[in-house]
């Protein structure tokens, strides 16, 4: 089956490490010889390290070598030492000796060469001869030892790893020195750390973490076939088939997004053979209806409907990328500066400013004017070559991060890359900064250039497909031809691909700006892209890996949006999220002390709702950018218990239900009352799209879907038009009003998903105008941060109990908060 | 401009696995002298004629041999310390070939050329 253009495209795994040093990496040409016993070839450098000797000698004594090559980049080019006279290759014989009246010298043996007498008699003065190792070096004007930075940029190897990998290559002689320190199958991995020797060990930790990830997230999807799908069939306006089914979800398992691939099948009757065909999901609906697009539409049985199965279609690319960056970030010094290089580590780094003449206003055209802790982060970040922004909730971090980059492309540094983990991130993005006049190129996944996307027109295929010159008419010929007939011959393919890549390539270099998604800067169509200032928003909400891809680029200037106090990346995998995977690189950088710049005025919330989160979550430094006024539902007739503070919490004490799938919770009080609370607010005057509820859990979200369909007071359509969402997916969203069903109702377990203090935060800083809350408070007040979120409500007369028309101030005892969380 | 300054601990060698290294190094060394000995009895040929053009060429730059900063970037750390430039002889099979590299002026290989050199200037 066809597996598109770019699958044996490998990211990060260029041969430029075959000279490299086998103990550090070093690769420069004039600092490396090759090891010429013809079982071994390896390549090492003349640096000493740690040890006592170079590593070319520690090699050659360890193993007991004795030939060496140089390489053909270095000043003698590709030379095997050996004697002038006689041809002896053993280095630990050889040494120069020069001409006695003239500047020629000659490698010459000790043993017998240097004791010929009569070579005195031939102008050649053996007097002073010179021998080619010294100091447990070689000498240093032959080989050249490499530079401070080249080692400090090279794996630090201890004279202990040396005897070991020596020790290994006796018996398996390819073996690499990460080989040494793999755990054994049941071992637990190794955990992230603070700081890191070398880019090697930051490899050796983060590599065994991907791949655990990688492991769960394919036996995961592979083992989700379902069976017995009812399918609905329909053409695209591309003229492709797409099947539309349902496809249920629950907690922990297959979550689909727009772009994941799927195998539709068919396994025939009287009437059809057995079918199957691989397509993209295109589209996801609340109602979860998938849209698949095929990609073949031949022999599709479209007159049936029933009996389909459907498998997932794992792929490793965006595991690939993640190591692939990683091992660029080691082995490749272009990758990222210097600076960049050793800052990630946790090296200390004299701290550098980046030279740059300042805007003389920091805002940019298009964009709101700035407010002061804006106009301070964009002024920072444009003069330090890495920088940290915490955006807490609404305030304003996108527009921020447009003004940023348009400041960044105005300074002529070439191209500025832009990522974050989402396409939403990406999208919002690219249509900020194109507000600002530059020009902006949003690159999708070739999986997803079917998915709709709210700035289609800065994307790389739309462009391609309207860039409309005259030149381009073959290309555009030829994608006729494509769409109509739904293939081409194979030299017209031919054609088409190459017409279409010189197009790409032309769009893309003409970009002031690239946006993509962190997986998506490994695209092939970027391999020869360099970026010196990169940008990523939502970067606390992506591994560290993910972090790297498109910082691998060439990065010189690097600027890390995100919060760090909201939700982090989700990682399925338990082993590897206990080992620290889950930590961002954003989160990792904070701890070693670089310091957020902080905004801290925010648009979103009603003063009464963002003061306690302010007060929890961020030292209460969060200033209100609206004003009571500004939030004043008016004309909006709903029961708030007090009447300027437009958030209660309704205490329910209805058991806590296992899901059917035994996987996730349900609660059946909270979904009516969340249900009464709907219609309340229906029947005020807010209209639907107003209003979102999220739950923390994936059984109480679907069973509210269910519930407010079947038994809601008003017309049921209403109610379909009801954002019903999990939290979590809920981080980057806000609604006017928000309903939060917390579920866990059990005196005797935990609370699970709500202990952790993140996912509160997001689910209280959803809300422009209103709150309410669900839950048991005796259960939720054992945890100390809902304990204190308990007394702030209680304390301001919102916590209540009753009929919504008649809510009373709720007497339940709950114990004082024993600290409060910061 | 890449340039960046890490403050970072040297980190001291042992002093143990030093005399390790250093023994094994010498026990390598002798056992290669050895070996040539027992391999090798009688006396080499002579091979070891210089070519002429190797003296024709450097005639006409037979003074000029002060290098340093001439030209070679690679080198970092040369600093302000001056480089001569020699002619290294080499044998690529049977043909005499001679490649240009600078070494150190204090390096004892020039010693006597460098005297030589003076004392020739004095004359
Ligand atoms: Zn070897
Ligand atoms: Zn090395
Ligand atoms: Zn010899």
């Amino acid at each position: 089956e066809d597996t598109g253009d770019d699958d044996n495209y490998e990211f990060g795994k260029g041969d430029f490490t075959e000279h490299a040093c086998r103990y550090c990496g070093v690769s420069n040409p004039a600092c490396v010889v090759r090891c010429n016993v013809p079982s071994c070839r390896k390549w090492f450098c003349n640096s000493r390290g740690n040890t006592s000797g170079s590593h070319i000698v520690n090699h050659l004594v360890r193993a007991k070598h004795k030939e060496v090559c140089l390489h053909k980049d270095s000043p003698l080019g590709e030379t095997i030492l050996e004697c002038y006279n006689c041809g002896c290759r053993n280095v630990f014989l050889l040494g120069f000796i020069s001409a006695k009246t003239e500047s020629v010298v000659v490698l010459l043996c000790r043993e017998p060469c240097l004791s010929v007498n009569a070579l005195k008699d031939m102008n050649w003065d053996l007097s002073q001869w010179c021998p080619l190792i010294d100091d447990r070096c070689f000498l240093q004007w032959l080989v050249k030892v490499p530079s401070e930075q080249e080692q400090l940029r090279a794996r630090q190897i201890s004279a202990q790893q040396i005897n070991k990998v020596e020790e290994l290559w006796k018996s398996n002689p390819d073996a690499s020195l990460e080989d040494l320190e793999k755990p054994g199958v049941d071992d637990e991995p190794q955990s992230v750390v603070l700081k890191y020797e070398d880019a090697y060990q930051y490899q050796n930790v983060f590599a065994p973490l991907i791949k655990l990830e990688a492991d769960y997230d394919k036996m995961m999807k592979e083992s989700q076939s379902k069976d017995n799908l009812t399918i609905r069939w329909d053409i695209g306006l591309n003229k492709k088939r797409v099947a539309y089914f349902v496809f249920p979800k629950e907690d922990n398992e297959l979550r689909l997004v727009p772009g994941d691939e799927l195998r539709l099948r068919y396994s025939g009757d009287a009437a059809h053979p057995a079918w199957q065909s691989v397509g993209h999901v295109i589209k996801l609906t609340a109602q979860e209806e998938v849209a698949l697009e095929l990609r073949a539409s031949q022999g599709v049985p479209a007159d049936v409907n029933h009996g389909f199965s459907v498998d997932f279609v794992w792929k490793s690319t965006s595991f690939d990328r993640m190591q692939g960056a990683m091992k660029a970030f080691a082995v490749d010094e272009t990758s990222v500066s210097g600076y960049i290089y050793h800052h990630l580590l946790g090296h200390e780094v004299e701290v550098q400013m980046v030279r740059n003449t300042l805007p003389r206003r920091f805002g940019a055209p298009g964009l709101p004017e700035l407010n002061a802790s804006q106009v301070f982060a964009v002024k920072s970040v444009l003069q330090k070559p890495i920088s940290l922004i915490q955006g807490p909730p609404g305030t304003g971090k996108t527009v921020t991060s447009a003004a940023i980059v348009y400041h960044m492309a105005k300074q002529g540094q070439g191209q500025v890359l832009v990522c974050a983990p989402s396409n939403v991130a990406v999208d919002q993005l690219a249509e900020k900064i194109s507000a600002t006049g530059l020009k902006v190129v949003r690159l999708c996944a070739k999986s997803r250039e079917a998915v709709s996307s709210p700035v289609e027109h800065l994307t790389l295929h739309y462009q391609v497909r309207h860039l409309d010159t005259s030149e381009k008419s073959e290309l555009h010929k030829l994608q006729q031809l494509k769409d109509e007939q739904g293939e081409l011959s194979s030299s017209d393919e031919k054609k088409y691909k190459a017409l279409k890549r010189a197009t790409e390539r032309e769009i893309s270099q003409s970009a002031d700006v690239i946006c993509c998604t962190c997986v998506g800067a490994g695209d092939p169509r970027l391999a020869n892209f360099r970026f010196r200032q990169v940008l990523i928003d939502e970067s606390t909400q992506a591994t560290e890996p993910e972090c790297l891809i498109p910082l691998v680029l060439g990065a010189k200037q690097v600027v890390l949006v995100g919060d760090h106090c909201q939700l982090g990346p989700v990682i399925m995998c338990k082993k590897a999220a206990r080992a620290g995977l889950a930590q961002s690189l954003f989160e990792r950088l904070v701890l070693l002390g670089v310091k957020p710049i902080r905004l801290q005025v925010q648009y979103r919330m009603h003063p009464a709702l963002s003061e306690f989160p302010s007060n929890s979550f961020y030292e209460g430094t969060l200033q209100n950018g609206v004003t009571i006024n500004e939030r004043q539902s008016s004309g909006i007739d709903f029961p708030w218990p007090v009447p300027n503070r437009p958030m209660f919490f309704y205490v329910q004490m209805g058991q806590e239900e296992i899901s059917a799938s035994g996987t996730s919770y349900l609660n059946r009080t909270e979904a009516a009352n969340v249900e009464k609370i709907v219609t309340t607010f229906l029947r005020s005057g807010v209209v639907p799209s107003q209003i979102g509820v999220i739950t923390p859990y994936e059984g109480q979200r679907a069973y509210i879907v269910n519930y407010m369909s079947r038994n809601g007071a008003l017309r049921q359509q209403l109610y379909k038009e009801i954002e019903v969402a999990s939290v979590d997916s809920f981080q980057g969203r806000e609604k006017d009003y928000i309903i939060l069903s917390c579920v866990r109702s059990n005196e005797h377990q935990g609370i699970g998903f709500l202990n952790d203090p993140r996912r509160l935060n997001v689910a209280l800083t959803r809300a422009r105008y209103g709150i309410v809350i669900l839950g048991n408070p005796k259960v939720l007040s054992k945890q100390p941060l809902w304990n204190s979120l308990l007394t702030h409500y209680k304390e301001h007369e919102c916590l209540v109990e009753g009929p919504l028309n008649n809510l009373k101030q709720s007497m339940v005892q709950f114990p004082k908060p024993k600290k409060i969380y910061n | 401009d890449d340039e960046v300054h890490v403050r970072q601990k040297v980190a001291e060698v042992d002093p143990q696995e030093e005399a390790d290294f250093e023994l094994d190094l010498k026990a390598v060394m002798q056992e290669s002298m050895e070996q040539r000995r027992q391999e090798l009895r009688g006396r080499p040929t002579l091979n070891m004629m210089i070519p002429m053009n190797v003296f024709e060429g450097s005639i006409k730059d037979h003074h000029g041999r002060v290098g340093g900063d001439s030209g070679d970037e690679g080198d970092e750390e040369s600093g302000g310390s001056k480089e001569v430039q020699v002619k290294v002889l080499v044998k690529r099979g049977n043909k005499q070939q001679t490649k240009q590299m600078y070494i150190p002026r204090d390096c004892s290989l020039i010693q006597s050329t460098k005297q030589k050199e003076a004392a020739e200037l004095e004359e």
